[in-house]
């Protein structure tokens, strides 16, 4: 079985769809045929290139502030407008993730996976400079070094405010970043065998090595800086043991205003020195991209050589290699790995936003739409329990860290949830206004697979196995089983009639078309689209929907 | 002097002694469990407050120790006290209806959430993994196929059911979760809706196809039971006020829900309900008075919620069909840190409730000054925590044992090793094995028992008496071993 090697087959437009599905929020159907004949290699470096780290920044939304259309995250703080611009930059990233009017990139899937790491919630942050700064921090540094975004985003005013880093002083530590710091960011509680990884002492020593850092002018009414700040006098500058787990590693105290840095450094170094830090982070990447089943098989001719090549000295940590290495590997291909995550709330709702070719409205020409639009989506993921940057706890998504892995997702009330988000392509969404409104136009979809529509004489009637198959297309990773197409066609869409009704009840409508008015015609443009309305629930609703 | 066996007094057939040792271990149908997580890692130490040490408790957390004449007595218990905020469950306690287990854990306590919550919900050493939850394991063996086959003409109801979005592990069983999650059972049915035609069962090959199939299965059991949820809904009653919406009290709220549906006869076994940010490192108390604050808030909510919730089952007279707990997966540092907070901690107390209570305080208030960890700390070590009296899967066994009528070798089988009986539900304090009197370590419940109770000296046990002691009753199947010229009083 091939592993880490080179997936060398020219993309098909499966396994093109397969690549979109998982490093971006889900393809387009004109994306999926713009890959397709690509190689790994050249799919992958598109999606690399077509990186763009810093679009226009968010802007105030509301018309109805004097701030309109203005950009507010570097002015001064406003806490009268806390909430809704700290909403506005979960808004700015939704966008980021489901805009179609820039070429695919693979940044706003692993700043995802990054921020659903190292975790911090605008809901406790609250100041929207923080947020912000917090979010381009974690887009920055995604496919950069993991040594030096491990130093960064301890320093962040968010993450110190979130972790209480700010309240760690010496005398009285505070452990919850130290312990979090370990547990959750750099090695990891256990090794794939369950032995520990480190002690509760060394969360106490890690704790004292970070004592004297704290943030600046939070919610400081007016402030134009804030930032992050080391206080010596704070800072314990005794020497700190760790235990065997590190090798017994000693860091210095460093009695210096630059102290803070210099401690950190090595304690950076020593987190990542750790056997098992690099397997966890690689794990972990797997688990995302690839397959969250990891077995001993996986463990071995997987993940240990990927974790080997992300510490070995050429690479020192760099993050873009190890990503480029998975995702163009047999093992990210393998058709066992195909279709076995379940979706998330991200992965569902964007994915059909971008699948059925939703436009997003332009937030600098549209910013009305784009504040309406965006507001419902994010209540629509908070509804389906994945707000981005609101996680439950420090610990991420749920599905991320339980057993249960992505099965997590799946429960009867997410059931119910998720049977909601999908009535919405049909029913329509009153919150947001046309030309933006969700709802698939399935009438309008069927007469544009039919020629000659007005002329059934011309054309015979387009087959009800055709439509399926133009309506499935991309739908599902895997085909449809012949006992399922039946079902799909008599029981769904023909309520249990033949074939030869479709074509009938297509004819007529057609002829009816010619002259849209009258019952004759309402009735039955009004039977055609409950047929296809209840085809189309009902794909949305399958169990083959929820995989990728 | 010893004394053996029956020696001491003839017992009455119908006594209410001989009536509770005849308890069999048929499963008891129509019982009913409520768990509630507190999740995060709650302060204990400033939920029930030692008032006895109370120099000692004020010299651990000045910064947030509650003022002692704030502390809520509790009636015949003088040297324990609950938090100013908790006026309610103080009710339930002088009523009978809640009972305090003091300092709660596990040996070689776990300070990771997510790791010590894993240890509760599987009900494990803290060195043991299992896939499965404790209760899923419980109607894993009671519901033996579930879910193939459910639901059912004799369970047509969900065999459990969590109030919430994400399965909680706790009853997760050997395939899949053994819970029926719901948010509200209007808005589940209407978004469920009921079943249609049955569609075609074939599975992909490869990975892809185990997920389809649990996920078919999860949608299975949703429409099956979306209907029989609706109608308990629709069939039960509130009986007792609630906190309106602006409380935001979303224990309450889900509370409520539990109670309407017990109330309309859903059949459902264990409820699962959940409070979050107990996890409180920081301002767990105001800056200007500690006995407001975050942490109070919770419990001002915790204690409403429950104190609700009975009230409702009494009036609707669904309530001795009814216990509740609460867990945490850990509690807090004795100590506290600057920034008028607590880190993460070792044992802490757990209430349970409900009418059928036998025991008010099962172990002793920690002791602050010979009893905390690290027991022989460096000169680094300033964070003290509070050590394990009472496994928490001694409270499990009791429940499944007593309260659904497990047979024990199930129950042991189900916690992977036998557990002493903690008494809850029984009217004796029984020996768990020999010593002094005045041995806690002796007794069941954890603390030598009260003159108020029936004791019992199991076979094999040997009690040594160095005082007189009186008590309700005694019961001897094993030896009382007088060092001196010494009585039990039996008071009868």
């Amino acid at each position: 079985m091939a592993y880490l090697s080179s997936y060398s087959p020219v993309l098909t437009a499966d396994t093109a769809a397969h690549l979109l599905r998982r490093a971006t929020a889900g393809p387009t159907k004109t994306e999926i045929a713009n890959f397709t004949g690509k190689t790994a290699l050249q799919a992958y470096t598109d999606l690399f290139n077509n990186i763009n780290y810093n679009p226009s920044p968010p802007i105030v939304l509301n018309e109805n502030s004097s701030y309109f259309k203005q950009t507010f995250v570097t002015g001064p703080f406003r806490g009268a407008d806390n909430f809704d611009w700290s909403s506005y930059v979960k808004y700015w990233w939704h966008a980021q993730i489901i805009r179609q009017d820039t070429p695919p990139s693979l940044l706003e899937k692993l700043a995802v996976f990054w921020q659903n790491h190292f975790v911090t919630t605008r809901e406790m942050v609250s100041d929207y400079r923080y947020v912000w700064r917090y979010l381009d921090t974690i887009r920055q540094n995604s496919l950069g070094n993991f040594k030096n975004f491990v130093k960064v985003i301890t320093k962040d005013p968010a993450m110190l405010l979130y972790l209480n880093g700010n309240e760690n002083v010496k005398n009285s530590p505070n452990e919850n970043y130290a312990r979090e710091l370990q547990e959750l960011f750099t090695v990891g509680a256990r090794d794939f065998a369950g032995n520990l990884n480190y002690t509760e002492d060394d969360v106490k020593a890690a704790a004292r090595v970070l004592t004297g850092w704290n943030y600046t002018n939070h919610w400081y009414e007016g402030s134009t800086t804030f930032g992050s700040a080391f206080d010596l006098s704070k800072h314990d500058i005794t020497n700190k043991t760790f235990s065997t787990k590190y090798g017994s590693t000693s860091i210095t105290g460093v009695n210096s205003t630059t102290g803070g840095d210099t401690e950190l450094n090595a304690l950076v170094d020593m987190l990542m020195a750790h056997p098992e830090a690099p397997k966890f982070i690689c794990r972990k990447l797997y688990k995302w991209y690839v397959n969250p089943t990891v077995t001993a098989d996986i463990e071995t001719n997987v993940i240990i050589p990927l974790a080997d090549f992300f510490k070995s000295p050429a690479n020192n940590f760099a993050i873009e290699p190890v990503l480029r290495k998975l995702l163009t590997s047999d093992i990210f291909y393998d058709i066992d790995n195909i279709g076995a995550i379940i979706k998330s709330p991200l992965e569902l709702m964007a994915g059909s936003l971008r699948l059925f070719n939703f436009q997003v409205p332009n937030m600098t020409s549209e910013t009305v739409a784009f504040r309406k639009y965006f507001s419902y989506l994010d209540w629509r993921m908070h509804v389906m329990q994945m707000s981005l940057i609101d996680q439950p706890s420090v610990f991420g998504w749920e599905p991320y860290y339980q057993n249960a892995l992505s099965r997590a997702w799946i429960a009867s009330s997410t059931v119910a949830l998720r049977n909601s988000y999908a009535t919405q392509y049909i029913w329509g969404s009153d919150e947001i206004p046309s030309p933006y409104k969700i709802e698939l136009n399935l009438v309008e979809w069927a007469k544009s697979l039919q020629p000659n529509f007005l002329s059934p004489t011309t054309s015979p009637a387009i087959t009800a196995d055709f439509l399926l198959e133009k309506f499935s297309e991309k739908l599902f990773v895997t085909p449809l089983f012949a006992t399922q197409k039946e079902f799909l066609i008599i029981t769904i869409l023909l309520f249990g009639s033949g074939r030869g009704t479709w074509n009938n009840e297509w004819n007529d409508f057609r002829t009816l078309s010619n002259n849209p008015t009258g019952m004759a015609y309402t009735d039955k443009f009004n039977g055609i689209r409950w047929r296809l309305q209840s085809l189309m629930l009902y794909m949305l609703k399958m169990a083959e929907f929820q995989v990728f | 002097m010893t004394l053996n066996g029956m020696g001491i007094k003839a017992f009455n057939e119908n006594s209410a002694l001989v009536q509770s040792l005849r308890h069999t271990a048929a499963a008891n149908t129509d019982r009913i469990l409520v768990m509630i997580n507190m999740i995060g890692g709650n302060d204990g130490l400033n939920m029930v407050i030692p008032l006895d040490q109370y120099s000692a408790y004020n010299t651990l957390r000045s910064n947030i120790s509650i003022p002692q004449t704030s502390v809520l007595g509790l009636t015949g218990m003088p040297e324990t006290g609950l938090h100013p905020a908790m006026t309610g469950l103080r009710s339930m306690y002088n009523d009978g209806k809640l009972s305090i287990i003091h300092s709660v854990g596990y040996p070689n306590a776990n300070q990771s959430h997510f790791r010590s919550a894993d240890i509760w919900m599987s009900g494990v050493e803290s060195n043991q993994y299992a896939s499965t939850g404790w209760m899923g394991r419980y109607l894993g063996n009671r519901y033996t196929a579930y879910p193939v086959g459910y639901p059912n003409p004799t369970m047509e109801d969900p065999i459990a059911l969590q109030i919430g979005y994400l399965a909680t592990p706790t009853l997760q069983g050997a395939s899949q979760s053994m819970a029926v999650t719901i948010d509200n059972p209007d808005s589940f049915y209407q978004l469920i809706g009921a079943g249609g035609s049955t569609p075609p069962t074939d599975i992909p090959p490869n990975q892809i196809g185990g997920q389809i199939s649990f996920i078919r299965q999860q949608q299975a059991l949703a429409v099956g039971y979306a209907a029989e949820i609706k109608a308990a809904a629709d069939l039960g009653v509130n009986m007792a006020t609630y906190p309106s919406a602006i409380d935001k009290n979303e224990l309450a709220d889900q509370l409520k829900i539990v109670a309407r549906l017990i109330h309309g006869g859903l059949k459902t076994k264990i409820f699962f309900v959940t409070q979050y940010g107990y996890d409180t490192h920081s301002t767990q108390v105001d800056v200007n008075d500690k006995r407001l604050g975050v942490h109070a808030d919770l419990l001002s909510k915790l204690s409403v919620a429950i104190s609700t919730f009975q009230q409702d089952l009494q009036s609707q007279g669904t309530a001795d069909k009814v216990v509740g707990m609460t867990f945490s997966e850990f509690g807090r540092r004795a100590t506290s840190n600057a920034s008028r907070g607590s880190d993460h901690g070792v044992a802490a107390p757990m209430f349970v409730f409900g009418t059928n209570l036998k025991k008010k305080v099962i172990g002793m208030n920690p002791n602050l000054t010979t009893e905390l960890l690290p027991e022989n700390p460096q000169p680094w070590e300033t964070g003290r925590d509070i050590k394990m009296q009472i496994d928490f899967r001694r409270v499990y066994t009791d429940i499944l044992n007593d309260w659904f009528g497990t047979a024990k070798t199930t129950t042991n089988s189900l916690l992977f090793r036998n557990f002493n009986t903690i008494s809850l539900f029984s009217d004796f304090v029984e020996t768990v094995g020999n010593g002094n009197w005045n041995n806690r370590d002796v007794w069941s419940v954890g603390r030598k028992p009260l003159a108020s109770e029936y004791v019992k000296v199991n076979l094999g046990h040997t009690v040594t008496v160095g005082q007189d002691v009186t008590v309700k009753n005694i019961r001897l199947e094993g030896n009382l071993n007088f060092t001196g010229n010494y009585k039990v009083n039996v008071l009868g």
